[in-house]
């Protein structure tokens, strides 16, 4: 649906396995897990030849569980069709499962739709007083003293938790 | 591979090993390590491509019997609700684990005295402090000192602490609330520049590798400075048995190459770091008339006391968006607030907390977590709420030994070598199971106050099994325990095993902080008393 599907064949293309017929069962099977609904697409629209290609070249693996899954013999009826495979071969449903998803989350339209733009790379502001400190919620830790357990007593050790360094540089009175 | 012996041959190349490989080679010892992966390029890893989720649950998976390569071992586990997790490579599982460095604490060496459970240890926490510096140091540790939950003036960290993110944040104003401890969590991952690595960018991949080189993996870590120095590291190589003489003394291993030959490494002490499923198995492999039980065995422990810290899962959803899919995977925060025995609860001993990102979208459809699967119309607002919405606690029960659950050799099961596989032969104790229970509670608690609206909670995680231990238990008294208190094997003089099998109990903590503390000790001891060490003539 986002232009993504242009068709690309070659002698190692995954989709060449799968027959019209068995193309056929999966878009009904993805529109059945995920339908068009609260302004979201349906996986049978989404999952077409570009994002297949894409699952099936990161993960071959998943090609043969996914012609198992989408095999005629299972029958025309798509909810039918799952729970047979639910009960005689999860490891199969499991594989079929991913490649609707999996096609259907790489997706550059669904992934704007749900707001993820990815694992994204973001730099870290160490130097930057932490929120927490400033909230004085590592403080209340420290109010409660030492609650380490000595083993030569088994009891908690009790009494003032040191001061951290850090502490006193953020109060402005560390030693010189 | 020189006709020479090596000073000291090497088993495994990941955390313990590269510690070992790297202060033996400045002390100026010859050391071979064989590894029976390879090494990986930043580039290997998928975090920064689209199809991370999907690499993660398969090439990348921490399962070796999901992902299958050459140079995994399968591992029998039809007997065991908990699957071990580990990576064959250089780094080993340091390369997928997440970064999270919290230390055992003091308690931790002595339940025996102080609960009237399983043993102490033949050594202390305070005898590991000069090592948990020196480990911290090299690994690179970001973090906050003066935790009060550990004792004053020992949990400095050279980097100052990741960001604890929006979810992070909620939790802690929490506790605070209830009066519960928190902590910003301690992490081997940089969060500045440090020792030539960049600093994380929060992508909160860590378990499929690090494509910054912020987290600490021991191939960027340890092994080139360990290589610089002299020391010859062997990929593509399976360790088939390690062999001994008449005296009884290890002599080297007998290895396979990649297309199948066989060779010898020749060795003046052989040290053993393959993790508590790859270092039992092996010892049992190596069995022979004088050890017919298997090598360094005549305790019978050999394989025995394995512990993998059941790992209960509870996850809050927040109205509001947390942005969970980012930040450091080793945790956000963590809490030791019910980690020390209260006996009023049931149980003795307790459990660490930490909490940690949520996923992608993949994982909102299919959580490999608590969770469940929504099809239909309700898919789409099932992943809206799960996705970015939520925070996941992770509990970490301490697992107390018990001799039943093992490892043995597989009759039916090999590697690509022929080699064959261990079995896992575990159960949960009830002790553990009580334990879970009640820290599950006391968790829902925690998300709940954090303005959770919901709790969803896994209480026996089948893919769980990261933290191996204690396979092959130290002790002072040879007839209850492997390897001495310098991680020596009672048995075999000059056979040293520096991994967690070491343990004697497993705390109730992430253990690669205390197991690389504890590899330099022995290797420092090694060094200190090379003039003594006995070696084949």
């Amino acid at each position: 649906m986002t232009g993504q599907d242009a068709t690309r064949s070659s002698p190692d293309d995954p989709l060449a396995r799968l027959d019209a017929g068995r193309r056929a069962v999966f878009a009904a099977v993805a529109s059945e897990l995920i339908p068009a609904a609260h302004g979201m697409p349906s996986a049978g629209e989404v999952v077409g030849d570009a994002r297949l290609r894409f699952v099936l070249g990161a993960r071959p693996d998943l090609l043969e569980p996914l012609l198992a899954a989408l095999r005629p013999e299972l029958g025309d009826d798509t909810g039918g069709r799952m729970a047979t495979l639910g009960r005689d071969e999860p490891g199969v449903l499991a594989a079929l499962q991913l490649v609707v998803v999996g096609g259907y989350y790489t997706d550059r339209e669904v992934r704007e739709r749900i707001g993820y733009p990815g694992q994204e790379a973001r730099q870290v502001v160490a130097w930057k007083v932490p929120e927490y400190l400033e909230e004085g919620l590592i403080d209340t830790v420290l109010a409660r003293g030492q609650t380490w357990r000595d083993p030569g007593t088994g009891r908690r050790r009790g009494g003032t938790a040191a001061r951290p360094a850090w502490r006193a540089e953020l109060d402005g009175d560390a030693p010189a | 591979m020189p006709a020479e012996p090596a000073d000291v041959l090497i088993v495994g190349a990941g955390a313990s090993g590269a510690v070992v490989a790297k202060r033996l080679a400045e002390a100026g010892f010859s050391v071979v390590c064989l590894e029976q992966g390879d090494w990986h390029d930043k580039e290997d890893y998928p975090g920064v491509r689209l199809d991370w989720e999907l690499q993660a649950r398969k090439r990348w998976a921490t399962s070796p019997n999901i992902r299958g390569l050459p140079e995994d071992y399968p591992i029998v586990e039809d007997d065991s609700p908990v699957s071990p997790l580990m990576y064959s490579g250089v780094g080993g599982s340091t390369l997928i684990f997440a970064g999270a460095w919290p230390r055992a604490l003091p308690s931790d060496f002595r339940v025996r005295s102080l609960d009237g459970v399983a043993d102490d240890w033949p050594l202390t926490y305070d005898e590991l402090l000069p090592y948990f510096y020196r480990t911290d140091r090299d690994f690179g540790v970001s973090g906050l000192p003066g935790d009060p939950a550990y004792p004053p003036d020992t949990d400095d960290a050279p980097m100052p602490p990741l960001p604890i993110g929006a979810a992070g944040l909620k939790v802690a104003r929490a506790h605070a609330r209830l009066g519960w401890h928190w902590w910003p969590e301690f992490n081997a991952i940089n969060s500045v520049p440090y020792d030539g690595r960049r600093p994380c960018v929060q992508r909160s991949t860590c378990q499929s590798g690090c494509n910054e080189g912020a987290k600490a993996s021991t191939d960027v870590t340890h092994w080139p400075k360990a290589i610089a120095m002299g020391a010859r590291l062997v990929t593509g190589a399976r360790v088939r048995r390690i062999e001994t003489n008449a005296d009884g003394l290890a002599t080297g291993a007998t290895w396979i190459d990649r297309e199948g030959g066989e060779h010898f490494a020749p060795a003046r002490v052989v040290v053993l770091a393959a993790n508590a499923i790859g270092t039992p198995r092996l010892l049992l492999l190596s069995n022979s008339s004088r050890f017919p039980d298997g090598l360094a065995n005549s305790s019978g422990l050999v394989g025995r006391r394995l512990m993998m810290h059941p790992f209960a899962n509870v996850a809050g959803l927040f109205d509001e968006p947390l942005m969970s899919w980012q930040g450091q995977f080793g945790d956000l925060i963590e809490s030791l607030e019910f980690y020390e025995t209260d006996e009023r609860r049931g149980f003795v001993r307790g459990a660490r907390w930490g909490l940690a990102p949520t996923g992608g979208p993949i994982n909102a459809a299919l959580p490999s977590r608590a969770g469940t699967q929504v099809w239909g119309p309700e898919h789409h607002l099932h992943v809206r709420t799960h996705l970015g919405h939520g925070a996941n606690w992770g509990l970490f029960a301490e697992d107390l030994p018990d001799e039943a659950n093992q490892i043995t050799l597989s009759k039916s099961v090999t590697d690509l070598s022929g080699i064959a596989a261990p079995e896992v032969h575990y159960s949960m104790a009830d002790n553990a199971r009580r334990m879970l229970d009640f820290h599950i509670e006391r968790a829902s608690e925690s998300l709940l106050e954090a303005g959770a609206y919901k709790i969803e909670v896994d209480r026996l995680m089948r893919y769980s099994g990261w933290h191996l231990l204690g396979t092959t238990r130290m002790g002072d008294d040879r007839a209850t325990s492997v390897l001495d208190r310098w991680n020596r094997t009672h048995d075999v003089p000059n056979l040293y095993v520096v991994d967690g099998s070491c343990f004697v109990t497993s705390s109730g903590v992430n253990p690669t902080s205390t197991i690389v503390a504890i590899a330099l000790r022995a290797a420092d001891h090694l060094v200190e008393t090379r003039a003594y060490q006995a070696v084949p003539a």
